[in-house]
């Protein structure tokens, strides 16, 4: 960790490895990426003939289309649909799934097509706010090479064929019981799919069930099996905990239910002034850095497999504290030591803990073993924290068995030829199984597979029949969050590409005689509330049923036994050596664990931590890359040796990303990557990384070598651009520095004297809008970047344009290292956009006029009148413009075309772009408010990135207004201006971070 | 031998003032000419229907709005459903011959291609509710389409157009009771309508760049 902090302005700040190393030389733009000429391939490539002949003919036909418009057609509707205005979109209540969880979302629909996805604030999974995967989910509904007909060994089929083959099928399973047949599903929150799959078991007894995920909740059941007696998910009640120690777990970004996290925790984050209650303080101990950890206000590295050596000193060490685990159970826990780690991280840690009984909380990721899992059960009991800052509830599939052990059994019968037919719903097993049970060479021995998914993928193609699966968007369904929520998926348009449900699947295999889907949820709705047709409609409204009391798990009694027997079990780690080193797996910032690899603004979007955008990298500690020789972009070999049972060592070729927060002896690998036939966005993006992954050593692997190549690897970055050269810019401050000086913000303010950089405008009628961000709650999940894109059009660029500094996004969120120890940084986000400066720097160099200031304060840009000089940018204090560099939405698919948004123009080659406050929507908003004949009132304009939000650290209103969220917010003590000295007052405000630092926990 | 004769001494100077002034005429012209006032003004393609606005709303006395029925809730005043068509022509005039391709898109789902008269350019966001909610009637920018056979572009629909009315939107103001009506004149009453608010919230016409163009 740090050592003594300097006052706040005179903390170190750096960008990279490369800025902390040599200072004051900011790294040659591109100098490790493809370096390429300006006219290299790609941009015009024509002969001089060529040329004038084409330019000929351009400047022949250039005057004819002048003289006559175009003709245009209307197209009004024949049949006017009931409940639609042409042109003022709609919203339907619906859910999308993540990993375990249901997330409750609103979705816009513009003339029939979805055009950008909300969080349902009703729905307490959401609470208003989403991922950016749910924000991306529009691009994947949209994506041009999703299957579009069902394929029977590789040749297009109409649906017919299909169904006719299911029908035969459906014939024969039910003549024979079922069996040889087998079902691979992926974890269900669907009542009606678990209905049906019920139902299909009951009439095919012969038929075997299996469940896969590569990402999946294993450990927690099987931890809480141990600890209670049966499967369990701890569901954390994270406003309520004053003090968190998370164990491997990224609860923030990448577990199961970060979108409820991110607003819990941001709430325990907040501070309304400096006298406020201390904000809650979090521990991380993790292999990588994850978001997560980067929010911590203690983050402690450790390799994957020394969490659970800490996770037992620090229950010894509470022991010490009066925090009784039982006998049994406190004699398996050793020693309140653990080498390599400081005595105060245990200590100081267990004191904390012991100090906040009842408002404290454990949390143990879904990589660590159900020991650990077990254990954390046990202490947060011991702590009395169970019902308080965590309540366990029983999963809604409570049967379901491990899918590691699920598949190898899977593929043990599929090997053995017992298989006959097997039916895979969702997933992409031959990608992403374990790589020594060997999926996909069982799956040839299989004579009849059925797969459905939406992209023909790695198993889709290897498969008899691939069947295309129906979007979230475009289907019905019901999933039942974490918590026990029940909500119905209503589809928004119809499927574009004829896909099906699972729920259809397996009603088409004899499991129900209703091919409805619609119907088919309707039915289990009604064993949720939805009784009669006004139910059934108010439930798609409001879009959240019934929560089920019963979910909620009680009489729960420790087995003290047993977890101290499965804590003994524990391995004892290995000391990390630079020839065995240990690979942590590592769920994707952005692609999960894959199936979002064709999202073209997921690639796009930098990694939260490591800005690389188009690639995944293998994340190594600079201390131990410095050891190995290794540098960033360098291709390197990761060797698995001595897997058991396996004759030959398992190797992947990755580039190497030296990682500051990375455990040292320690290689964190991001899965979901290298995907092969995912589609044109995800092919030759990454590096495959599930060749490494065993059903042995799903989460990390130990006894890796590293090998360099000798070959370098390009990546693209946004990091190295938009530098802000150490200047304070994301300002925090300890708890303690905050409470002396409350306005630690104000480091700097405009010179007095200068006069002004244009003429003073009148600000004082209403409404002036103005935005404030909330350092403190911004987790740096950004959410709100992907949020921005989807509502402004914005281009998607590809990754040698990111190489070359041509990024389109108008919001970034920067993250900047903090500290001295490069093997263990703080982490400071900032989310910057335009600043919609009073005294804008970009408005009095343009030489057209082309961005000028609105009476409301908005910076306007009008694309018609720039002509691409940029000088804007240039004059640009906080890098915000983006200039379109070419046509970027050149070659756009046809389907794709329906994601945009209707109310923002399509910006054209040779313009400059930025962040307008979301000016449709105040429009809009204003229009609104005019036509019901009332004033606007706070709340009625939200910009993009401040709805999708979930950790509600974007205000957006007028200023004017003395009671609107944002004139608030700005009147918070630790508000400032970014670069205030450079007088350009902008509109955008920020709010200081707090740290909370434990005193008794230094150095 | 004289090659050149004394009088073309002057030639230059001709050609230069004749180019000069050709220059001038040409930018003259081009500026009146390829105007959207002279290019769009007057633009009255034939439809697929020859709809009459002169039937239906002069003669037979249809509200604006029992057509264009969006015109006060959304920016689109819609073109009518087939649908809408159909509620009086599947009795009034069912038959007819030229409602041939009214009764065509009935029948097949399919819509009426009519032909766009009134068109903005893609970057400018115009908002009917927006300005009706102001106060801003039918005929002020479409023209007395009450006389009209032939839908027919009254107005330029150019930028300099609209700003002449949203820097000085007053006079062209009226009570929302009289949106619709075609022959409504402002008379010594309407007066107080330049002082007092139309719409609530007042009437704030943008001439900042994002008040349209976004």
């Amino acid at each position: 960790m740090t050592s003594e902090r300097a006052p706040s302005g005179q903390r170190v700040f750096w960008r990279s490895l490369e800025t902390k190393e040599h200072p004051g030389q900011p790294r040659e733009l591109g100098s490790d990426v493809v370096k390429q000429s300006i006219d290299g391939p790609g941009l015009l490539r024509l002969r001089r003939r060529q040329f004038l002949s084409l330019s000929g003919a351009i400047s022949a036909l250039a005057g004819i289309s002048c003289i006559r418009r175009p003709v245009e057609k209307i197209m009004p509707y024949s049949e006017m649909p009931e409940d639609v205005t042409v042109g003022v979109p709609s919203h339907y209540a619906s859910v999308l799934t993540r990993r375990g969880e249901a997330i409750g979302v609103v979705v816009q629909s513009s003339e029939g097509r979805p055009t950008k996805v909300e969080g349902n604030a009703d729905h307490p999974a959401s609470g208003g706010g989403t991922d950016l995967q749910a924000q991306a989910a529009l691009l994947d509904l949209y994506d041009s090479e999703r299957a579009r007909t069902p394929t029977l060994k590789g040749t297009a089929k109409a649906g017919g064929d299909l169904d006719a083959a299911l029908a035969e099928l459906a014939g024969q399973l039910a003549g024979s019981g079922g069996a040889g047949l087998h079902i691979l599903s992926e974890p269900s929150l669907s009542p009606t799919f678990l209905r049906l799959r019920t139902a299909l078991a009951a009439k095919l007894p012969q038929a075997v069930f299996r469940t896969y995920a590569p990402l999946n909740d294993a450990n927690e059941r099987a931890g809480a099996r141990l600890a209670f007696g049966r499967p369990l998910l701890a569901q954390p009640r994270w406003a309520a905990a004053e003090v968190i120690v998370a164990l491997d777990s990224d609860f923030l970004m990448t577990e199961t239910g970060s979108v409820e996290a991110a607003r819990g925790f941001a709430s325990g984050r907040h501070m309304a002034s400096a006298s406020a209650r201390a904000p809650n303080r979090l521990y991380v101990v993790e292999p990588a850095l994850s978001v997560t950890g980067a929010n911590a206000d203690h983050r402690l590295s450790l390799p994957a497999q020394s969490i659970a050596s800490y996770a037992r000193a620090l229950a010894a060490a509470l022991a010490a504290h009066g925090i009784s685990l039982g006998s049994a159970l406190g004699a398996a826990l050793g020693r309140a030591e653990l080498a390599g780690v400081p005595t105060a991280w245990i200590e100081a840690v267990a004191q904390d803990l012991a100090a906040h009984r009842g408002a404290s909380l454990l949390i143990a990721g879904s990589r660590q073993p159900a020991a650990v899992h077990a254990l954390v059960h046990a202490l947060n009991a011991a702590l009395g924290n169970l019902g308080k800052t965590v309540a366990p509830v029983s999963p809604l599939d409570a049967e379901q068995p491990d899918p590691f052990a699920d598949i190898a059994a899977l593929v043990r019968d599929m090997a053995a030829g017992s298989v006959q037919t097997l039916v895979i719903l969702g997933g992409n097993p031959v990608l992403d199984a374990p790589a020594d049970v060997q999926f996909k060479e069982a799956l040839a021995r299989v004579p009849l597979s059925i797969c459905l998914s939406g992209h023909r993928h790695e198993t889709g193609e290897l498969c008899t029949w691939h069947v295309p699966q129906a979007h979230a968007l475009e289907s019905w369904a019901d999933q039942v969050s974490r918590a026990g929520t029940y909500s119905v998926q209503q589809p928004l348009i119809a499927p574009l590409f004829k896909g099906r449900t699972d729920a259809l699947m397996l009603a088409a295999l004899g499991a129900d005689t209703e091919r409805d889907p619609h119907l088919l949820v309707k039915t289990t709705a009604a064993s949720f509330g939805a009784v009669d047709e006004p139910s059934w409609q108010r439930l798609l409204q409001r879009g959240v049923g019934t929560s089920e009391a019963t979910r909620s798990a009680t009489g729960l009694s420790l087995q003290e036994a047993a977890i101290a027997a499965a804590i003994r079990a524990l391995p004892e780690p290995a000391p990390p050596r630079n020839d065995a080193l240990e690979v942590v797996f590592l769920a994707d910032n952005k692609l999960v664990d894959g199936r979002h690899a064709n999202n073209a603004w997921l690639q796009e979007l930098p990694d939260p931590i490591t800005r690389i955008t188009w690639d995944n990298a293998a994340l190594i500690a600079p201390s131990t890359a410095q050891a190995l020789g290794v540098a960033s972009g360098d291709l390197i070999r990761l060797t698995l040796q001595g897997a058991s049972g396996s004759p030959q060592p398992r190797s992947i070729e990755i580039v190497a990303w030296v990682q500051p927060g990375q455990a040292q002896g320690s290689i964190g690998l991001p899965l979901g990557w290298g995907r092969k036939r995912a589609g044109k966005h995800a092919l030759g993006a990454g590096f495959d990384v599930y060749p490494l992954r065993t059903s042995q050593a799903p989460h990390f692997a130990l006894g890796v070598k590293l090998t360099r190549l000798g070959v370098r690897y390009p990546l693209s970055q946004t990091q190295e651009h938009d530098l802000m050269e150490g200047r304070p810019l994301a300002l925090d401050a300890t708890l303690e520095s905050y409470r002396a000086q409350p306005r630690f913000g104000q480091t700097s303010s405009p010179d007095p004297a200068a006069s002004p950089l244009w003429k003073t405008r009148d600000y004082s009628q209403g409404p002036q809008w103005g935005m404030a961000i909330d350092l403190n709650r911004c987790v740096g999940c950004n959410a709100c970047v992907i949020a921005c894109q989807a509502e402004n059009n914005i281009p998607v660029v590809g990754k040698e344009q990111i190489a070359r500094g041509r990024t389109m996004a108008w919001l970034r969120i920067d993250r900047y290292y903090v500290g001295e120890d490069a093997d263990q940084p703080e982490v400071a986000f900032q989310p910057v956009s335009c600043q919609h400066c009073e005294q804008a720097p970009c408005e009095n160099v343009c030489p057209v006029n082309g961005t000028s200031h609105s009476p409301e304060g908005l910076n306007d840009i009008a694309y018609n009148r720039c002509i691409g000089t940029r000088y804007c940018m240039n004059n640009c204090p906080y890098k915000v413009r983006r200039f379109n560099f070419l046509n970027y939405n050149l070659d756009i698919p046809e389907t794709q075309k329906l994601v945009y948004n209707p109310d923002v123009t399509l910006r054209f080659r040779g313009v400059v772009e930025k962040c307008t406050y979301c000016v449709q929507r105040i429009e809009r908003s204003k229009i609104a408010a005019q036509r019901e004949g009332r004033a606007l009132k706070d709340g009625d304009v939200r910009s993009a990135c401040q709805q999708a939000c979930p950790a509600e650290a974007i205000h957006f209103g007028d200023l004017l207004d003395e009671r609107s969220a944002v004139a608030q917010a700005r009147r918070v003590d630790r508000e400032y201006a970014l670069l205030a000295e450079v007088g350009t007052h902008p509109r955008t405000r920020f709010l200081g971070k707090i740290r909370n630092p434990n005193p008794e926990l230094k150095g | 031998m004289q090659l050149f004769r004394r009088s073309l001494n002057k030639l230059p100077l001709a050609l230069l003032v004749g180019l000069a002034s050709l220059t001038a005429a040409g930018t003259a012209g081009s500026w009146y000419y390829f105007s959207p006032k002279n290019l769009q003004v007057g633009y009255a393609p034939k439809q697929p229907i020859p709809y009459s606005h002169k039937l239906h709303v002069d003669e037979l006395g249809l509200d604006c709005r029992y057509c264009h029925a969006n015109v006060e809730r959304s920016q689109e005043a819609m073109i009518p459903s087939t649908q809408t068509c159909m509620g009086c022509h599947a009795v009034v005039k069912s038959e007819s011959p030229k409602l041939a391709a009214l009764r065509d898109s009935w029948k097949s789902g399919d819509p009426v291609p009519w032909i766009r008269v009134h068109k903005l350019p893609e970057h400018a966001y115009f908002d009917h509710s927006a300005h009706l909610g102001a106060g801003v009637g039918c005929v002020t920018c479409h023209g007395r389409v009450d006389q009209m056979q032939v839908v027919r572009l009254e107005a330029p629909l150019a930028m300099g157009w609209c700003l002449e009315c949203h820097r000085d939107p007053a006079p062209r103001l009226r009570p929302r009771s009289e949106l619709t009506n075609m022959t409504w004149k402002r008379d010594a009453t309407s007066t107080v309508l330049a002082t007092a608010t139309v719409a609530p919230a007042g009437v704030r016409a943008p001439e900042h760049c994002s008040g349209c163009h976004r």
